[in-house]
């Protein structure tokens, strides 16, 4: 169809600027002319602008579930301050996960040998001098006037479960709160696997809820992500192991259990990171 | 608005010191528009919801870097285009296939019609079913109101080419509702 002024296809080709008001004077009079004599072309731009504003007008959707159980659980852990760092965890590349999980295998095996090594020998020249762990020593009736736990104290609470956890990660709650002067070493060692129990129980619950998270999220992530991941959580999970292994042998050793919570802590760091990845498409 | 800004501002400086139940409540002031945007970008309601919570998961991460420069929902509306954009970024190659393949050519009728009449049901489905480039255009700009320049930055496209995206957009949706 044409009119005398403009054709069909003339006018089709200054729609898109007509329609966004960018047309000089002239080209939109000879616009508006065609469209008081073109029946077609007139009914295209009322379409398109009734297209236009109903669009605009579009009430929000709504989901057909409620969302923010699925969000809560991500942003959850990172919440949790199972160690005292501050609460937005930096990222490590998954490159250098790998080269620090490694690099824990390595620092625990030789912590390991060594300090297995000393507590034969040390056990082969008789007892040792008494020892008043850390613990006991915050346990000592110094809290504050506030009643508020000391500074080596924080609270851990995984999935509504409240525990306190001292930075050796090796304190149990109890009424007992004199000094304990001294202990057999049956005693410590005793007193120093229960602590390992709890703090392990611990760690245990926060490292399952986000498994099964990651567990719930693997269809969403990038196969090669899942597969970085779970490298890395074997290798962590070795560590954890050898830590395990070497404080069968020496119980009531301090350094063996923090390296079995420096272990634990970077599997729920690293499960963590996997947790709140955006999902891939 | 403004009552909802202030509560918000509230909530954003309390869900940025790590308060959830701040955040959540964000999260309800929120839901909807921001799922509303990730389900007509993305074309599918199943996809917007995922890409809803991958939405609020950002935005606790990114909170404390949030300025109060603009209004919360802005912001967060910008955030939520960023993430379905690149969320969109691995279709790459596939989703532009798509846009070449999509465009029928157009056809019209040469007598005068009825005017179209749009439910807002039909418009929704029609714009899920849109080419991925014509549809992204097509909501930030004629339902979510960005600027054509706005739009190219977002995209990393010429104003021209979003102008000219919408158009066929809208050619694109006018032969659907006319089925």
């Amino acid at each position: 169809m044409t009119t005398s002024k403009m054709t069909c296809e003339a006018f089709d080709a200054a729609l898109s600027d007509y329609l966004e008001g960018t047309l000089d004077d002239s080209a939109r009079a000879s616009v508006e002319r065609h469209l008081s004599e073109c029946l077609r072309c007139s009914a295209l731009v009322r379409d398109l602008e009734n297209i236009r504003k109903n669009a605009s007008m579009l009430p929000d959707l709504v989901p057909s579930r409620d969302l923010w159980q699925g969000i809560e659980a991500r942003i959850a852990a990172p919440v949790i301050p199972l160690a005292a760092r501050p609460e937005r965890q930096r990222r490590f590349a998954p490159a250098w996960m790998g080269i620090a999980a490694a690099a824990l295998v390595v620092s625990t095996a030789g912590i390991t040998y060594t300090l297995t090594s000393r507590s034969v020998r040390a056990g082969q020249t008789g007892p040792s001098a008494q020892i008043v762990s850390p613990d006991s020593q915050a346990q000592s009736g110094t809290t504050t006037d506030s009643g508020a736990a000391p500074s080596t104290t924080e609270s851990v609470n995984v999935g509504g479960v409240s525990a306190p956890r001292s930075a050796s990660n090796s304190r149990v709650p109890h009424s007992d709160t004199r000094i304990r002067r001294a202990s057999p070493a049956a005693s410590l060692a005793s007193q120093a696997i229960a602590d390992r129990e709890q703090s392990e129980a611990v760690y245990g619950k926060e490292i399952d809820m986000l498994q099964k998270i990651v567990r719930q999220r693997k269809t969403q992530l990038d196969s090669a992500t899942i597969a970085i991941i779970e490298k890395n959580l074997q290798i962590i999970d070795a560590a954890i192991e050898q830590s395990r292994a070497a404080l069968a042998r020496d119980p009531a050793s301090q350094l063996l259990g923090q390296q079995l919570t420096h272990a634990l802590d970077k599997k729920v760091e690293l499960l963590r990171t996997a947790v709140m990845l955006p999902a891939s498409t | 608005m403004v009552r909802v800004e202030m509560a918000d501002t509230t909530d954003v400086a309390l869900a940025a010191g790590g308060d959830r139940q701040a955040f959540e409540r964000l999260y309800r002031t929120h839901a909807n528009r921001v799922f509303s945007l990730c389900a007509r970008m993305s074309g599918s309601r199943a996809k917007g919801e995922e890409l809803t919570q991958d939405v609020f998961v950002r935005t606790w991460e990114k909170l404390p870097q949030f300025r109060g420069e603009s209004a919360f929902s802005t912001w967060l509306h910008r955030l939520a285009v960023n993430v379905v954009l690149n969320a969109r970024k691995s279709e790459g190659k596939q989703a532009s296939r798509t846009d070449q393949s999509d465009v029928d050519d157009e056809r019209w009728d040469e007598v005068a019609r009825a005017p179209l009449y749009i439910e807002r049901m039909d418009l929704t489905e029609a714009i899920s079913k849109l080419p991925a480039g014509a549809r992204k255009v097509f909501v930030l700009h004629d339902v979510e109101g960005y600027k054509h320049e706005e739009i190219g930055e977002m995209l990393g496209i010429t104003s021209g080419g979003s102008k000219a995206q919408l158009h066929r957009a809208r050619l694109l949706l006018r032969e659907a509702l006319e089925r």
